[in-house]
């Protein structure tokens, strides 16, 4: 797979229409986004459908998942006003998984100075991974070069140096996996023109140049899926996804209180906190509305607790792994929350406690379009999508448009 | 008011359901969440850390004194001191319960040494006492298995019957490659399903009744194994599907359980169940159990599409009072090892007890209860008539896949924890299931 670029904001003549399809546990969502001049992303449409056919971010019934996305792709082209031919598709799951991997390559000219070539080759080496014939890679997102262990060269190109060096971030997962969505997504007659990390799809859209720069972690918290991913010194340092996310939270709540999940759910948003109110203590609320169990209460209490275990778990789990890659003190900018459980009352107070640092909600602050596109945290994905659409598009050569040459690449790894 | 005026007046048995042990305590979770109301269930184990995990049933530290929470390191003795310490809390909890199920898995210390004792108790409250029983896997071990299978006649002495499920019988069915989690899954689907099945036959008004008395007259003072089998089938060929699902479940070891059934109490349960249907049933399990006495009953209502139906199987055993009929077994206190097929329900013979050998002897037997059960009786099953058993199960559905889904089809647990993320692969992070409610698996108490 080709190198995902995501450097250089050139500019990009003709507008063009890029659209991104999160495939996501509660929804599925298709953001129709214009980039125009200065490759400035307008967010022209929304299509949304309640998802059925998915579980931890990975589709489990084929014929409802794409039924689902099908509906939501035409809700998309009518609001849009555009006619939908290809998206640039999320993929999430317990499967994909990002780790740093360096590339080495000795400067062969007389005069030791780096060229071209020597870029290409280093970036190649890096690419170069042994990974698990079952699977395949998403992307190699280059973070920096080194020439002779002089550390943070953006552009080696011209310096001279005996040893170039390279680190990249690569995101991987399973070829199967990877190609169920993708696959789905043919059988509509639609082109699947790259794919791209949810994780990665959400910082895009959330993250100005500033934030990368001092350090950020970006947490979304979906219904099936936690993902996230940190920035630092503006490139992205280390990704991750956890298979647990709102709906674990609904399933805690339906176990603990004795009600269906469906209820839960609606319990959960309604008096939903991610930390417990001393003052809820004992406090119940009815389900008066239930015909099926007249009289039947809650305890919100209860509620509380199990809903701020089950969420400071997945804080803690995540803050040990990114404890562990040593980048807790490098996140100046804090954490930034995106996704429904964004939504979550005192959400941010939690994870200010379990991380230590300053959380905001996260806003698609890097694009414009519809309002409610931007405001909402659980559409980070979707216009995300369009910006890693937008970069791709940017990085193929002009004449072709977009979608042939990325295509072609995408073609090649999945249409094995 | 006695238990027999309430049965008179036609109300609801009342139904009592007792955990004991961890395995005990883990089933009447499960249930406590699915059984029909009216169904009240206590969790009674010696560890609190079992305990801490209850939510839907109520919890019970046994031995506050000792062994303080701590459980019994497999000491089934200390158990026994334990509940009978306990006695008249536990006759608290027991007191105007018509039916009790001791649920329990046997091989450890406290559900093997409390079970008996406590059957005993809620038997002298007046109530007909059930006991459901998992034993052990093979490779646990032959001391375990032994405990187990010493925990196993006690429990039969006193209670009504017993019904036993060796989780052996897992490995049996679905091949030893199965993982650990999945196996007891199983099991426990097994288990929890005899007490559901005896329960709503007994709980869901219906239009032909079986009823408390027709339980006690076919199981009380019984003292023998006998099973539950529930299944389900739908569609044009429902009746066909039950019959054969009902041969292939393991409990019907291969249509052999029902030939030798002294008596059958068949429930068909579902939506517009028509006169052929009853006729197709009874015949079909009549012809295959000659000798049983069959009483069948009729219930649920409305139009769910799905037939279910719950065959309660009891065995003759021996009646209380009537004189044993084989000699006391015989002990070689010198064998350590023992080629009993021990998850093989039918090689317990019926006579004797630890549980009385430690009373009435020196006291050498009491300590560890070291029990070596005796040879299995020339008719028990062989190795061959069990794989052919396994085979005659296998028939039906060759694909092994297939078979378990079956398999699992029998208990549908509506609101088991996993609920949601049946279908998808577990979240396991470091060997936690995070799956699992967080607040459960740190031990969190809601009350
Ligand atoms: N069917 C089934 N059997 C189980 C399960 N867990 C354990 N067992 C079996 O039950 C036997 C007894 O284990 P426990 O219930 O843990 O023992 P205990 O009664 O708590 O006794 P202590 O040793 O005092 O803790 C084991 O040897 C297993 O064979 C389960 O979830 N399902
Ligand atoms: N106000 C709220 N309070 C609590 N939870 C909420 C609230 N609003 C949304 N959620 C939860 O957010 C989740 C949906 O988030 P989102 O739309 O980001 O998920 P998704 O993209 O469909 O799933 P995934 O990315 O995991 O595949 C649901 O679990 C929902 O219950
Ligand atoms: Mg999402
Ligand atoms: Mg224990």
């Amino acid at each position: 797979m080709a190198e995902t670029w995501l450097g250089n904001e050139d500019t990009v003549n003709d507008s063009q229409i890029i659209v991104g399809l999160e495939i996501g546990t509660s929804k599925v969502c298709v953001a129709v986004g214009e980039v125009g001049e200065n490759q400035a992303v307008n967010v022209i449409g929304l299509g949304q459908a309640k998802s059925r056919g998915v579980r931890k971010g990975e589709i489990i019934d084929v014929a409802l998942a794409e039924e689902d996305v099908r509906n939501a792709i035409v809700e998309a082209e009518q609001v849009a006003d555009v006619e939908i031919r290809d998206v640039f598709l999320g993929v999430t799951g317990s499967h994909v998984r990002g780790f740093n991997n360096t590339g080495v390559h000795p400067v062969v000219s007389a005069d030791r100075e780096i060229t071209g070539a020597d870029i290409q080759d280093v970036i190649k080496n890096a690419r170069a991974i042994n990974l698990p014939t079952d699977y395949s890679v998403v992307h190699v997102i280059r973070q920096h070069f080194r020439v002779d262990g002089q550390d943070g060269v953006l552009n080696p190109e011209g310096m001279l140096g005996a040893k170039i060096e390279v680190d990249v971030h690569v995101v991987s997962g399973r070829y199967n996996r990877l190609q169920n969505p993708i696959r789905l997504v043919n059988g509509l007659h639609l082109e699947v023109n790259n794919i791209s990390s949810s994780a990665l799809a959400s910082s895009l859209a959330i993250l100005g140049m500033e934030q990368k720069e001092l350090g950020t972690l970006v947490i979304d918290l979906g219904a099936g899926v936690t993902e996230y991913a940190v920035y630092s010194a503006g490139v992205i340092k280390h990704t991750g996804v956890l298979a647990v996310g709102g709906d674990h939270v609904s399933n805690d709540l339906a176990y603990g209180l004795k009600v269906p999940l469906a209820r839960a759910e609606q319990i959960k948003i309604d008096h939903g906190s991610a930390v417990i109110d001393p003052e809820v203590r004992d406090r119940k609320v009815s389900l008066s509305d239930d015909s099926l169990i007249p009289g039947r209460q809650i305890d919100l209490g209860h509620m509380q607790k199990i809903m701020s275990m089950r969420l400071q778990e997945t804080f803690e789990l995540i803050a040990n792994d990114i404890g562990r890659a040593g980048l807790i003190e490098y996140l100046r900018a804090g954490v930034i929350l995106c996704g429904g459980g964004a939504r979550i009352p005192h959400i941010t107070r939690l994870a200010r406690d379990v991380f230590k640092l300053p959380v905001a909600i996260g806003r698609a602050s890097t694009v414009s379009g519809v309002k409610n596109a931007l405001d909402e945290p659980e559409f980070a994905t979707p216009v995300g999508l369009i910006k890693f659409g937008a970069f791709q598009a940017n990085a193929s050569p002009r004449r072709g448009g977009i979608g042939r040459v990325i295509r072609r690449q995408v073609a090649a790894l999945f249409g094995r | 008011m006695s238990n027999s005026d309430k049965q008179r007046e036609g109300a609801n048995p009342t139904i009592g359901l007792i955990g004991l042990g961890e395995t005990g305590v883990k089933l009447v979770e499960i249930l406590a969440m699915i059984a029909p109301d009216g169904v009240v269930a206590h969790s009674l184990d010696t560890d609190n850390r079992s305990l801490s995990r209850c939510h839907q049933s109520r919890p019970f530290l046994l031995g506050q004194a000792i062994p303080c929470g701590l459980g019994t390191g497999g000491d089934s003795a200390l158990a026994r001191g334990a509940v009978e310490s306990d006695s008249d809390e536990l006759i608290e909890i027991l007191r105007g319960t018509d039916l009790v199920f001791v649920v329990v898995g046997m091989g450890g210390g406290t559900g093997t040494g409390a079970a008996p004792f406590l059957a005993n108790l809620a038997k002298q409250a007046g109530a007909l006492v059930v006991g459901v029983a998992a034993t052990p896997f093979d490779c646990e071990g032959i001391q375990r298995c032994n405990q187990a299978t010493g925990g196993l006649r006690d429990l039969k002495q006193v209670a009504d019957t017993v019904f036993h499920f060796p989780n052996q019988n897992v490995v049996l069915m679905e091949g030893a490659d199965i993982a650990l989690h999945q196996a007891l899954e199983i099991a426990n689907r097994h288990l929890c399903e005899a007490v559901l099945g005896v329960s709503r036959m007994l709980l869901e008004p219906g239009m032909l009744n079986v009823s408390f008395a027709d339980l006690q007259a076919s199981v009380q003072g019984r003292h023998s194994l006998g099973s539950v089998m529930h299944v389900e089938a739908s569609g044009e060929d429902r009746v066909d599907d039950a019959v054969q699902k009902l041969l292939a479940h393991p409990a019907s070891q291969g249509g052999e359980a029902l030939k030798n059934a002294s008596s059958l109490l068949v429930n068909l349960s579902g939506g517009d169940v028509t006169l052929a249907e009853m006729d197709a049933v009874t015949v079909a399990i009549s012809n295959r159990s000659p000798s049983a006495k069959l009483v069948v009953g009729v219930s649920g209502q409305g139009n769910e599409e799905a037939l279910k139906l719950t065959v309660v199987i009891a065995h003759a055993g021996k009646l209380d009072g009537a004189d044993r009929e084989s000699a006391p077994p015989k002990l070689d206190p010198n064998r350590q090892t023992s080629d009993l097929g021990y998850s093989d329900p039918f090689t317990v013979p019926d006579t004797g007890s630890y549980l009385d050998l430690g009373k009435e002897s020196d006291g050498k037997n009491r300590n560890g209860f070291a029990y070596t059960p005796p040879a299995p009786p020339a008719d028990a099953l062989t190795p061959e008539c069990r794989e052919d058993l396994i085979r005659v199960a296998a028939k039906e559905e060759p694909n092994r896949t297939k078979r378990r889904k079956i398999i699992q089809e029998l208990l549908p647990l509506e609101i088991v924890s996993k609920g949601r993320f049946e279908e998808s692969e577990p979240t396991i992070h470091k060997g936690e299931d995070l799956d699992q409610p967080t607040y459960i698996r740190r031990g969190v108490v809601l009350n």
